[in-house]
């Protein structure tokens, strides 16, 4: 099991509110922003972002660079990996 | 007929509806680049009155803009049982008192001007002074109330600057309604008051007619913008509706007009359905910032300057289309003769509020 | 003649509708009252969990209202339904909580700075329910009857058929939410002072 994407899972659900989902709802490639996967709006995109840097240290100043970042939990580790490494 | 006159505006542009107008007739704007005032010290632009700082801002501003509208009216209707205050507010007094943002301020209007009544606060986000206004007529029309102040006021704050900031929704330069390129808004404070009466004579200066209009909500997001335009069309086609008033008779449109790209959008695609698109129309937010609470009471002060002065003031900020549907934003001041202007406002919570002055 | 059809009462330890006792605190349990009342009535919006306190108030408390005569608000065109509501304390609870979130939490938090204002709760019901009428917020001193029906009678005079009215205080210290609705009927509750303040209170003193 890839622990930072179970750690993000817990920390979506926790900066998110999701009180009616665990981790293991969330699958890995589950897409965030559809109705079909969990559903996120516009204003959780901007609290993943304060998520980044809470949890991460990660700045991300210009939310169009979020779109991509935060499609699914695959996405998102993999780029927390990407901007932690460079 | 229900009048409205006796308009006040302090804002960083002056203290009076009328240092306002040389402003605007100039086009200067009160907008400033204020450094390290952003969350991350970020210098940022804001439109914020010299001199007022400390405690008690809210209030100081308020019975500033009281005691001029004040000047303007037979004074003895203050003390009445038939007068009563409005005061249009986001945050009121929150710099001072988190947990009670608005009774002080209430009390200590209500002792210093003898009110019969405790001022009453209306509070919904940016469509609050169009809404106070709207009930201020409501209230005369039915007779409850003889004479209606409406004071609308907000102050800057780091609270709301740093949420606006949390929603990467302030621009990084003087906002630019309507503008192609623009990329969100510049906030303000200050404040606007005006007195809405059935009796004409209680005015120094001749009114003008307040057609009271309603307000809807869009029914869809609590932050963000329609993308039909839904409530606002539904706003202005009941005020409209109310008065018998056709699309012919709409001179000018006073617009919210923020600055953020879906807000504008919004406007742009309900005017269209209105079949208003072609009306000259502007946004002030590019002189005021957008103060949020007192937008509407200042703006619609704007409006009656503009009726009284005969001349329309260019929409600050705007230089090229950026609507997917067309709007006739006027780029330059026109000597104009006004019967109606038709003012909308738009805010958080879905609401959406329109109101018309016109000529006597 | 104007009448209240229907009302919901939130108290510190009960939630009544119409009067009667329809959920009870559990004192040991870990979740908030807010949320026990939204398990036990196995109610289904996940929003409700991202909303701050005076959303919930509101959306338990219409909820409940309709789950006791689903048809409730059947009758109306989705204009013809107002939205008049207030409270003394604004939205001062999660002003604090957004706060705290930039004075200790590291950041400005967006999803709390959007509940900073006391209307969100009004344009949270008209989404939930596809309401496009007129909406009020107004911040009281204290529970006003004359506030309502000063405004209904403009409201009725110009286009709105119902009302839902309420009281949302909500704060450290306390839980005081009274919604209504008012519709004319031949015959019931009138919609006067005295009803709306008796409404007011029910469960009032089964809270101490």
């Amino acid at each position: 099991m890839d622990s930072l994407k179970e750690d993000l899972k817990k920390q979506i659900i926790e900066q998110l509110n999701l009180e009616d989902l665990t981790a293991a709802d969330i699958a890995d490639d589950a897409l965030l922003f559809n109705d079909q996967g969990i559903g996120l709006d516009s204003i959780d995109a901007l609290e993943l972002i304060v998520l980044l840097e809470k949890y991460h240290g990660i700045q991300l100043t210009n939310p169009e660079e979020g779109k991509e970042a935060f499609k699914s939990i695959n996405t998102m580790a993999e780029y927390i990996r990407k901007r932690k490494a460079a | 007929m229900i009048y409205i006159g006796a308009e006040v505006i302090v804002s960083p542009l002056g203290d009076s509806a009328e240092d306002n107008w040389n402003a605007l007739r100039e086009n200067r704007s009160g907008i400033a680049l204020v450094p390290s005032a952003g969350f991350n010290q970020e210098d940022i632009h804001l439109s914020k009155i010299a001199g007022l700082n400390g405690p008690l801002r809210f209030q100081q501003l308020v019975i500033k803009a009281l005691s001029a509208l004040k000047e303007r009216i037979d004074a003895s209707m203050l003390a009445s049982d038939r007068t009563i205050v409005l005061i249009s507010s986001t945050k009121g007094a929150l710099d001072d008192n988190l947990h009670d943002q608005f009774s002080q301020t209430c009390a200590a209007v209500k002792q210093q001007f003898h009110l019969a009544h405790l001022p009453m606060v209306i509070s919904n986000a940016c469509i609050s002074g169009v809404l106070a206004l709207n009930m201020a007529g409501n209230m005369v029309e039915i007779g409850q109330y003889e004479h209606v102040i409406v004071i609308g006021c907000d102050a800057a704050s780091d609270f709301v600057l740093y949420g606006f900031q949390s929603l990467f929704a302030v621009s990084d330069k003087p906002c630019a309604p309507f503008d192609a390129a623009r990329n969100g808004i510049t906030l303000g404070e200050g404040c606007g008051a005006a007195l809405v009466s059935a009796s004409k004579s209680v005015f120094n200066n001749t009114p003008l007619q307040l057609l009271a209009g309603a307000s809807a909500n869009d029914a869809n997001h609590i932050s963000g913008p329609s993308r039909t335009g839904e409530g606002l069309v539904r706003s202005v086609s009941r005020t409209m509706q109310r008065h018998g008033t056709g699309t012919d008779e709409v001179d000018f449109i006073c617009a919210h007009g923020t600055g953020t790209v879906f807000n504008d959008e919004m406007e742009a695609i309900a005017f269209d359905r209105l079949a208003l698109s072609d009306k000259p129309l502007n946004s002030l937010k590019g002189y005021f910032g957008h103060t949020l609470g007192a937008a509407g009471v200042i703006e619609t002060a704007v409006c009656m300057q503009m009726m009284r002065n005969g001349m329309l003031i260019k929409s600050l900020g705007y230089r090229d289309a950026g609507t997917s549907k067309p709007l006739n934003v006027i780029l330059e001041n026109q000597p104009k003769e006004l019967r109606t202007i038709l003012k909308t406002a738009s805010g958080f919570g879905g609401g959406n509020a329109s109101l018309m002055i016109r000529s006597l | 003649m104007k009448v209240i059809t229907a009302y919901c009462n939130l108290r510190a330890n009960e939630a009544l509708v119409n009067g009667e006792v329809i959920a009870r605190r559990d004192a040991g349990s870990e979740d908030s009252w807010f949320k026990q009342i939204y398990r036990q009535q196995e109610l289904a919006y996940p929003k409700f969990y991202k909303m701050d306190v005076l959303s919930q108030a509101g959306y338990l408390a219409s909820e409940l209202m309709k789950r006791a005569d689903p048809g409730i608000f059947a009758d109306y065109a989705d204009d013809e339904i107002a939205l008049v509501f207030a409270n003394a304390s604004s939205s001062a609870e999660t002003d604090r909580r957004f706060m705290h979130s930039y004075e200790s939490g590291g950041s400005p938090s967006p999803s709390l700075f959007v509940y900073t204002l006391p209307n969100i709760v009004l344009g949270e019901l008209a989404i939930l329910n596809k309401w496009y009428g007129e909406n009020m917020f107004a911040v009281l001193p204290k529970f006003t009857p004359g506030f309502y029906l000063d405004y209904s009678r403009i409201l009725f005079a110009s286009g709105s058929r119902a009302l839902l009215g309420g009281w949302l205080e909500v704060t450290a210290n306390g839980t005081d939410v009274f919604l209504f609705l008012v519709e004319e009927k031949v015959s019931g509750t009138e919609f006067n002072d005295e009803n709306l303040l008796h409404l007011s209170q029910a469960g009032a003193v089964a809270a101490y």
